[in-house]
């Protein structure tokens, strides 16, 4: 079970002016989707995008709090 | 850890393969539905494609991926020896078009795998004569 608002707070740390979205996807809280627009995307390939978001959060796949993350990623207009 | 000769392996397969996803499952029984999604989008737009089944040996092929690619979880379908992405990016450059074009074919003119509406259909090509 995961913290929503943490999730959120690991992504915005690991991208500073990233708009980021978390929801819970079944209720259940350990499948969630993230919506992140960061100025940090520009230029970068979507695979390195969803990487970066990965890796701000890698902490709770670890240790099991999440199993499953969607991502979709957006350079902020 | 990673099995250095899985690792070379794999990496004989991605170079041999223009199209090769990792999947759980095959295509035609496709064990997870985010490879089934997958295997939808690669069989909607015609592309010829190498598949395999991740299931016998998973996780000895993610801590292979991991390292090959810092990518844990399959699907992973790679074009032209790189990693482009699971099934969220895959679904999303097919919508967008960009798969087609790093696929190098056409965007068929359905542009939904499934459940999606389909868009109007197009005025025939003008013949010249």
């Amino acid at each position: 079970m995961a913290d929503l608002a943490e999730i959120e707070a690991m992504i915005a740390a690991a991208l500073p002016g990233a708009a980021v979205e978390v929801v819970d996807e079944t209720g259940a809280g350990d499948h969630l989707r993230a919506t992140v627009a960061a100025p940090q995307f520009e230029g970068l390939s979507r695979i390195d995008q969803h990487r970066l978001v990965k890796a701000a959060v890698r902490a709770r796949f670890d240790d099991g709090a999440i199993h499953a993350l969607s991502v979709k990623t957006q350079v902020p207009e | 850890m990673f099995d250095p000769q899985l690792k070379e392996k794999v990496e004989e397969l991605i170079a041999a393969n223009p199209v090769l996803l990792f999947m759980k499952g095959t295509p035609e029984m496709p064990r997870c539905g985010f490879s089934m999604r997958v295997v939808q989008v690669l069989e909607t737009i015609d592309v010829e494609y190498g598949a395999i089944d991740v299931l016998p040996a998973l996780q000895p092929l993610r801590a292979v991926t991991s390292e090959i690619s810092d990518w844990q979880t399959f699907p992973q379908l790679y074009v032209n020896g790189e990693l482009l992405g699971g099934a969220d990016i895959v679904e999303e450059m097919f919508e967008s078009g960009e798969l087609a074009e790093a696929l190098g074919v056409e965007q068929p003119a359905v542009a939904a795998p499934q459940g999606g509406q389909a868009p109007p259909p197009q005025s025939p090509p003008l013949q010249i004569e």
